[in-house]
């Protein structure tokens, strides 16, 4: 367990470094090399010497190698991840200051997911072909090929404006904790975000209960006398769960990106719109840090996925301890 | 693997070779869910790209209208109302589809192509090859794909052909994983190792065994990255990076619509969102039925 452990590690450790590379050098292809930025923040009409002096000040007079390598040593021996181009804020504390508010809405979001999806799939799969599992499928469907954003707009047109009155954006300012003493804020940008990845998640747990269910064991478990119940909760869904954990670890950036439109839709002041901003405005330390910070969150996510689903399913410890 | 052999009923016929694209055709077919959409589908693809070129008002210059009416209702001469720039709604969602799904299909027809090679060669040659190429896509799929293409665009540009490159050239990361997860099992099948065993070339064998037998991967894989593009395309639309004006697709056009919408004007929303659901819903349901088209192993029952 631990030698898998070390390597997974070390490959995610690759990984990071692959991801670090490819953002690292992409601002090179811009307009003005690595001094696009200078232009984007001291104006088009800026003069060489200005922009020189702007680059010195930023570092990007070294070469490539000498910058990723600066970069890299700062981030590893120091943890600092740079000052904003833009802002007058260090990246840390741009992302002390957002993550939180997005880590919040995805984190809950995902739980009503799991919370709903699960029951859905199961739900569907044992009335395979029934009225309720076409109008689910149906409506999944629906939902899937919906823009998020339109989603949002018809959610906050129809509940905020129309009827119900729910606020249309979280009360800004006003730390996650709000969720749990004034929810109502909260209501329309969670449940949308849930709504948005509901349907892809009941969808896969249908297919993979189905998939389960012609499996040999659970043929001999139904001979042996077990309950439809008890085939469905003991058998199925156990074997069930693997895959699903997998997908939800590989969940993360889809999470956050869908978090990045929600939070454009509901003004709701988060990492979406920080990492839109810096993106449009080429803020290159910020693109960096929120890459880097999602990366790693996404790996984390892999990582946990494989232990446990080594926890949940014996065949794959045994396996995994044989290597 | 050409062509499957269906003996008929009866002994004394001779055996009907029925060729393999007619079997799947047959069980396309049968999904009538499927059928209707594809109908649907080729409906409003050929509307898109023909009716720009008859309908009699200009989609793109208003100038060009002489008394312009901005967000009118629907009337005898504009079928669907007209926009906030007074341009005919009903003219502008097929102006707007006809970029739309131009791109959706390019930039599914890139990924698949990309994908499908670098799953190939990744799983099929295994070892040091497959570790490097997917660390490489665990490391892209870790990265926001959505934030990912605001960067690009916001490094280079947003002309159409670069959005379809963007689009196409970044989109097949999934994919390449679930090709190389097909060749990666086919590869250690008996027939493989068989051919194997016979001394055929590496070439041969991913031609004649792994390539078709991942078709069913391939092509539903294929379908849905169409349905992505668009969808893709569509949220860029709406952060207002989508095809640039006076030029429109359907997620810049529904965003104009959203924006419109607390003042009542329901036609700049609902018949394109409706246009639009229908369409990513028809490409899925396409997906759905090939899938079943192509699964070899239930052909041959």
């Amino acid at each position: 367990m631990l030698t898998y452990l070390l390597r997974r590690l070390a490959q995610s450790a690759l990984v990071l470094l692959i991801v670090l590379l490819i953002t690292f050098t992409l601002p090179y292809f811009q307009n003005h090399g690595i001094y696009g930025p200078a232009y984007a923040i001291l104006g088009t009409h800026a003069t060489p010497f200005n922009v020189a002096q702007w680059g010195a000040r930023n570092g990007m007079n070294h070469p490539y190698l000498v910058r990723f390598w600066t970069y890299l040593t700062q981030l590893i021996f120091h943890g600092n991840l740079g000052q904003s181009y833009k802002q007058n804020m260090s990246v840390w504390g741009l992302i002390g200051l957002y993550v939180p508010r997005t880590i919040w809405l995805a984190l809950s979001s995902l739980i009503l997911t799991v919370l709903i999806a699960i029951p859905l799939g199961i739900a569907q799969a044992s009335r395979r072909n029934t009225v309720f599992d076409y109008t689910a499928t149906g409506t999944a469907f629906i939902l899937y090929a919906i823009p998020s954003f339109l989603l949002c707009m018809l959610a906050l047109n129809l509940f905020s404006f129309h009827t119900l009155h729910l606020p249309s954006s979280p009360p800004s300012g006003v730390s996650p904790w709000a969720m749990f003493t004034d929810p109502k804020g909260f209501i329309l940008p969670v449940g949308c975000l849930t709504l948005l990845s509901l349907a892809g998640l009941s969808r896969f747990m249908r297919g993979t209960v189905l998939e389960v269910m012609v499996q040999d064991y659970i043929r001999t478990a139904k001979a042996k006398g077990c309950s439809s119940r008890r085939v469905l909760y003991r058998h199925a869904f156990r074997n069930a769960l693997g895959p699903i954990v997998t997908i939800l670890g590989l969940s993360i950036p889809g999470l956050l990106g869908g978090a990045l439109i929600i939070e454009s839709v509901f003004n709701y002041g988060g990492l979406g719109i920080q990492t839109v901003a810096a993106a449009t405005n080429l803020d290159i330390p910020v693109v960096l840090g929120i890459t880097l910070l999602v990366a790693i969150l996404t790996l984390l996510g892999n990582l946990v996925a494989d232990v446990s689903l080594g926890l949940v399913n014996p065949r794959i410890r045994i396996e995994g301890a044989a290597k | 693997m050409t062509a499957v052999e269906t003996p008929t009923t009866s002994e004394a016929t001779a055996s009907v070779v029925v060729p393999m694209w007619k079997q799947r055709l047959k069980i396309f077919m049968s999904n009538r869910l499927a059928v209707a959409s594809a109908i649907f589908l080729i409906l409003i693809t050929a509307a898109c790209y023909i009716v720009p070129m008859l309908h009699p008002v200009n989609e793109t210059n208003q100038a060009l209208t002489f008394d312009v009416k901005w967000n009118a209702a629907p009337s005898a001469a504009h079928w669907l109302g007209t926009d906030s720039n007074g341009f005919d709604e009903l003219g502008r969602i097929f102006f707007g589809g006809e970029y739309s799904l131009t791109l959706g299909f390019l930039a599914g027809i890139i990924t698949i192509v990309v994908g499908t090679v670098y799953g190939m060669v990744s799983g099929f040659f295994g070892g040091v090859v497959d570790t490097v190429m997917m660390r490489f896509i665990d490391a892209v799929l870790s990265i926001p794909y959505l934030f990912l293409l605001i960067t690009l665009i916001a490094i280079f540009n947003r002309s159409t052909t670069f959005l379809i490159c963007i689009i196409g050239f970044t989109g097949w990361w999934g994919n390449a994983r679930i090709i190389r997860g097909d060749a990666l099992l086919i590869r250690n099948l008996e027939y493989a190792q068989a051919a194997n065993a016979m001394g055929a070339s590496k070439w041969h064998i991913i031609r004649r065994h792994v390539f078709p037998n991942s078709m069913s991967n391939i092509v539903t894989v294929a379908t849905f990255s169409v349905a992505d593009a668009i969808l893709f395309l569509s949220a860029l639309g709406f952060l207002g990076l989508g095809i640039e004006p006076p030029q429109t697709d359907w997620g810049t056009m529904l965003q104009a619509g959203t924006a419109q919408m607390q003042n009542g004007y329901w036609w700049e929303i609902y018949p394109i969102a409706a246009v639009f659901i229908l369409v990513v819903v028809a490409i899925n349901y396409i997906g759905d039925a090939l899938r079943d088209a192509f699964e070899v192993r239930l052909l041959e029952r």
